[in-house]
């Protein structure tokens, strides 16, 4: 890999990243856009997990720049990014739906009472950062195991 | 970052050393390269069931439907301020209300602030009242909820049964179901006949039971004779399933081959449907005019058929004005706006 793509991997990971956890949230407001509420219906979702989304894209990028730094192959970088990614596309989109979808009941009763439905879509959206972000890093880890110390101490 | 002891060529060593000996694999290079293989692999699967999953799905669970719960309408409205004259009659239609979520929550809260300007006493619901469980445990929430301004305010609510049209075909749960939603609507059968002001209404039940079930042609020589006696001056037909539809699930092409001779012979002026989440409205067809008012709480797209004179994917409901001989439907969109409006009048014959 040369230094430019070096330069411009992480970013691209970041937004990847970024856009992966703002999709959900862009998806029902384009439900919410045809049915013709194209008002402030959805956005707050859209807020939020843009919020969200631009931390992690933080943390993730910074996570690819510290394993560059410890990293005995680039590979093992890249690999466990990948799979982190692939965790966070499938949890960021399906968690909210199965949530919403098998809890309806719970949640129409909070309805009422203003934010709790937007702290329930950061929720289960955090739970599916974190599991991307154990996920990463556990992968980093299992690939690049940290060396152990040559000779103990005495 | 400096590329490490194996360099670029390493992933090569990392699917070699998947297949190579186990006698390698004791620590070292070759361990690292399994690993590698096994998380790549693990990667590419993982991205590929998740690609699979989202798209097939994950997605069109998210564009299609309501599922992020709303706030219900905080209006009070003024009771019984409708007209109720003989001769005329205003009523809202809706269908496929029953979500309960922040799509649900604005059709409703638009059809209680059009009774501010136009009161209406009658609701004639197309069906599929309840999505995501069923009605015994949802009742407030999906109808209850948004709807309380209209039912504060005395206003009636007669439904067309639709639900249960994929899943629960002839079974005792489906049954079920149904006779628990006529229990809490206070509907008096699965299909029956009302008469308000100048205008018959005559509610099907086609759900998969009702059409293709065993009681079905009992339910259509009920039709025949019902209307047969009515002396209305219009004859309004609910039913939950289009006989004509370019949306999603397309007309009910068995429905329509039963019922549309019947509608034809006793000279039926309008058929209200819901079942697609759209709103669609047909030129005449053999005088009668047959209209899609399901966008209650989600919308799918429409297509144009040959018999299509307008159609919408969009969340609204149905107004209808009928001042003697003449009658006037308004679609109208979350937003207040009209989306269509039609005129019809009365059968010379009446």
């Amino acid at each position: 890999m040369s230094a430019r793509s070096d330069a411009i991997a992480p970013p691209l990971y970041a937004a990847a990243d970024f856009a992966v956890i703002l999709a959900p949230a862009l998806a029902f407001k384009f439900a919410a856009d045809r049915g013709g509420l194209g008002d402030t219906k959805g956005m707050d979702l859209v807020i939020a997990s843009a919020v969200l989304g631009a931390i992690h894209a933080v943390i993730a990028g910074h996570r690819l720049f510290d394993e560059e730094h410890t990293a005995h192959r680039r590979a093992d970088i890249w690999i466990a990014a990948i799979d982190a990614l692939a965790v966070l596309a499938l949890a960021a989109t399906l968690l909210p739906a199965v949530v919403l979808w098998g809890f309806a009941e719970e949640h129409a009763s909070i309805a009422n009472r203003g934010h709790p439905v937007v702290a329930l879509w950061i929720g289960t959206q955090l739970v599916a950062v974190v599991l991307a972000e154990l996920t990463g890093r556990a992968v980093f880890r299992w690939l690049e195991p940290p060396s152990a110390p040559e000779g103990g101490p005495d | 970052m400096g590329g490490g002891p194996d360099g670029p060529g390493h992933l090569r060593l990392a699917i070699r050393g998947a297949r190579g000996p186990r006698r390698r694999d004791r620590g070292g290079v070759s361990d690292v390269s399994r690993r590698q293989f096994l998380a790549a692999t693990g990667g590419v699967a993982g991205t590929a069931a998740a690609g699979g999953i989202l798209a097939g799905h994950v997605w069109p669970l998210l564009t299609r439907e309501d599922l992020i719960p709303g706030r219900a309408p905080e209006l009070t409205l003024e009771p019984g301020s409708w007209t109720t004259a003989p001769d005329r009659l205003r009523f809202a239609a809706i269908g496929d209300n029953g979500s309960g979520g922040r799509h649900a929550m604005a059709v409703a809260t638009q059809m209680a602030r059009t009774y501010e300007h136009l009161p209406f006493g009658l609701v004639a619901l197309l069906g599929d009242i309840c999505y995501y469980g069923n009605l015994a445990d949802r009742y407030d929430h999906v109808f209850r909820r948004p709807m309380a301004p209209l039912l504060d305010a005395g206003v009636g609510f007669e439904l067309a049964i639709g639900n249960h049209d994929a899943g629960l075909r002839h079974s005792d749960e489906g049954i079920a179901e149904i006779e628990a939603e006529l229990g809490l609507l206070g509907t008096p059968g699965r299909y029956y006949s009302t008469t308000h002001g100048p205008a018959d209404f005559f509610y099907l039940d086609s759900s998969e039971p009702g059409v293709f079930g065993p009681d079905a042609p009992t339910q259509w020589e009920w039709l025949d004779d019902t209307l047969a006696a009515a002396t209305s001056q219009w004859r309004i037909v609910c039913l939950h399933h289009p006989l004509y539809s370019s949306g999603r699930h397309g007309s009910t092409l068995g429905a329509r081959r039963r019922l549309e001779p019947i509608l034809r012979r006793h000279h039926v002026d309008l058929v209200l449907a819901g079942h697609d989440h759209h709103y669609e409205r047909t030129h005449p067809v053999d005088g009668i005019t047959y209209v899609v008012s399901g966008g209650g709480c989600k919308t799918t797209r429409v297509g144009h058929s040959t018999f299509t004179a307008t159609a919408t994917a969009a969340l609204q409901f149905l107004l209808v004005d009928i001042d003697d001989d003449r009658l006037t439907g308004h679609c109208i969109g979350v937003g207040g706006a009209t989306i269509d409006r039609f005129h019809l009048r009365a059968r010379e014959h009446r």
